[in-house]
């Protein structure tokens, strides 16, 4: 009777012991050294993109993070980050905060590290969670590097109350002028109507410390443009901003943002430049329309160029 | 009360304490002695105690948290930019790295120092996505950023791990001198950090194949500078048996008049270096997407902008 109990519970065992019942949650499991990491993303900051915002104690900081990797990976709070942000904020200079949805490598790319815009994976706390991922198993102590909760599992998990918590505070630390870089071509629409944007970032705006608010809606090359400024989600943004009282405008495809994305699209009609040596030959001799290459414009809004001769 | 009244007295008149005038001298020198031997005991323990002091240099000091910031790159890189990489023994790599300068002369600084190092980093960067770049840093590095196929020395491990950090040591210490660093030019050349960099630079250029390629900056007058680590290290190890093409992308400053830099002198001597080594050299000015980022700080610039 014995053996047949134990002969029925092996597989299950087995199955246990090989994790081979695939993964518990749904999003990618802990970062492997994620100490390291985090405390190296910290030590560069502070040595040497930023010296002068003071000294921080990174292994104080790390300390204050690895708090939540003792907790049940579905009853992370973003209070539980509380400590670490206060050890880790900074000021942000004003007129330099860029915030965005869905174009991550878009924001990183176009704010050069910090040098042209700081947004939120440039700021301390930011940088050294960007593109990771951790949670304690979720019955027994230690890092689970097989998956960790998404939203969809449980709200309360360690990454989404982190951004929630970091959002929060990036956008209290915001001033003056603010930038808001939309994906114009994302099929679900540009404004997240719930999103870390939407409800960790707008609520906490600083009113007497905003001067104006700018959207840039951005679109793939050669996609559709599923929504533009003015149209779909991104006029229920314009009208919230409006009803808070905040002064807003919105551009599409903002030049030096498309610029970048032309980098490598650059033969596509969408991203043809005028040719500065054609410029030079058309004052010298009358040269056939074909050979000059310049901006295809079926549809497109660009602002502040139309106007040029 | 008693009458205290202090005389000087005479060496020679009175002994003190029924010792002989002799043995008083001796004890006194013995005194002296022993205290002399004391000090000299305390300052040399003091001494051994402290850390021996670094010797001085013109450049600035070892990185603060330079071992904190390299091994963290070191994962960052191996786990997230290049998680094909993952499995890389970053703690290895790390000790590798420090030994290389270590408890050494930082003016002795040889590429046999880094011998281990390069053993454990092996990275084969695919043919034809090599990019390499001279005087021209940041467009070079902001345009791989976007096309993430191309590779130069710095998207690669050991690259990636030492950009922009500075290292030392010293002969007679196990520390990391903190406090400054032989400079290239004012203390000497062959420095721990500068060895380091011909060393990758050589093994950047050995594994390149196929179609390579180099932004070039236009707009000074040696485009192509014999001494630059380019025009020293990375052209003369190309192997001509895998690299058959090296294609020159000379950027000129988006404000300045465009002229023909691939016609420069320079550049040119730059072509025949390459003819004699049975590499094909090819030369385009302003090459379209790398224009594209130097627009991108410019958007305003008319040749960055469509015609109407």
């Amino acid at each position: 009777m014995a053996t047949l109990g134990l002969a029925s519970s092996l597989p299950l065992l087995l199955l246990v012991i090989a994790g081979a019942g695939g993964a518990r949650w749904r999003g990618e499991g802990t970062t492997p050294h994620l100490q390291s990491i985090i405390l190296g993303r910290c030590a560069e900051h502070v040595a040497l993109l930023n010296p002068e915002q003071g000294e921080k104690n990174c292994t104080a900081i790390w300390e204050a993070f690895k708090v939540v990797l003792d907790k049940d990976p579905c009853s992370v709070f973003p209070s539980d980050y509380d400590l670490f942000i206060n050890l880790s904020r900074h000021s942000i200079p004003t007129d330099k905060s860029l915030f965005w949805e869905n174009n991550h490598l878009l924001v990183t790319s176009y704010a050069e590290n910090a040098r042209r815009f700081v947004p939120l994976c440039s700021v301390l706390y930011g940088r050294m969670g960007d593109f990771l991922s951790w949670c304690r198993q979720e019955n027994a102590s230690g890092l689970d590097y097989q998956s960790c909760p998404t939203s969809e599992d449980c709200e309360n998990n360690p990454v989404d109350s982190f951004w929630k918590r970091a959002s929060m505070q990036y956008s209290r630390d915001s001033s003056g002028v603010i930038y808001v870089m939309l994906n114009g071509s994302e099929p679900t629409g540009a404004y997240p109507v719930k999103g870390f944007f939407a409800d960790f970032e707008i609520p906490y705006f600083q009113k007497d410390k905003i001067t104006r608010i700018e959207i840039w809606v951005m679109h793939e090359i050669g996609r559709p443009k599923v929504e533009s400024c003015g149209e779909g989600s991104v006029k229920i943004l314009e009208e919230r901003l409006k009803e808070m009282g905040f002064q807003y405008s919105c551009i599409n495809d903002h030049l030096p943002v498309k610029l970048l994305k032309c980098v490598d699209h650059s033969t596509h009609p969408d991203c043809a430049l005028k040719s500065h040596w054609k410029e030079r030959d058309r004052c010298r001799e009358k040269r056939k329309k074909y050979t000059v290459t310049y901006w295809d414009q079926p549809g497109h809004h660009l602002p502040g160029l139309l106007s040029r001769p | 009360m008693a009458n205290h009244r202090f005389s000087s007295v005479s060496e020679e008149e009175k002994p003190c304490c029924g010792i002989s005038r002799k043995a008083q001298i001796c004890l006194c020198v013995l005194f002296v002695l022993l205290i002399v031997v004391g000090i000299a005991v305390s300052v040399g323990i003091l001494m051994w105690r402290q850390p021996p002091k670094h010797k001085e240099w013109k450049g600035p000091g070892t990185t603060a948290h330079f071992y904190e910031i390299l091994l963290g790159r070191c994962y960052t890189y191996t786990q997230i930019v290049r998680p094909e990489l993952r499995h890389t023994d970053c703690q290895k790599i790390g000790k590798a790295f420090t030994s290389a300068f270590l408890s050494k002369d930082p003016c002795g600084s040889t590429e046999q120092d880094y011998r281990p190092l390069m053993e454990l980093t092996t990275q084969t960067v695919p043919c034809d996505k090599t990019l390499f770049w001279s005087k021209s840093s940041e467009l070079a590095h902001d345009y791989t950023w976007v096309q993430r196929d191309m590779y130069t020395l710095e998207d690669t491990l050991l690259g990636y791990m030492a950009d922009g950090l500075k290292w030392c040591g010293d002969a007679g210490s196990s520390e990391m001198n903190y406090q400054s660093c032989p400079h290239w030019r004012e203390d000497c050349s062959n420095n721990s950090v500068s060895v380091f960099w011909n060393t990758v630079s050589k093994r950047f250029a050995e594994d390149a194949c196929g179609v390579v390629h180099v932004v070039l900056n236009g707009s000074i007058s040696n485009t192509f500078d014999e001494k630059s680590t380019f025009g020293r290290v990375e052209v003369f190890n190309l192997h001509p048996e895998k690299v058959h093409t090296l294609k020159a992308w000379v950027m000129n400053n988006i404000e300045s008049v465009p002229s023909d830099s691939c016609s420069s002198s320079s550049v040119n001597n730059l072509k025949q270096i390459l003819k004699t080594r049975n590499i094909t050299f090819v030369c385009q000015n302003n090459y379209r997407p790398v224009r594209l980022i130097q627009c991108v700080k410019n958007p305003e610039h008319s040749s960055c902008r469509y015609n109407l």
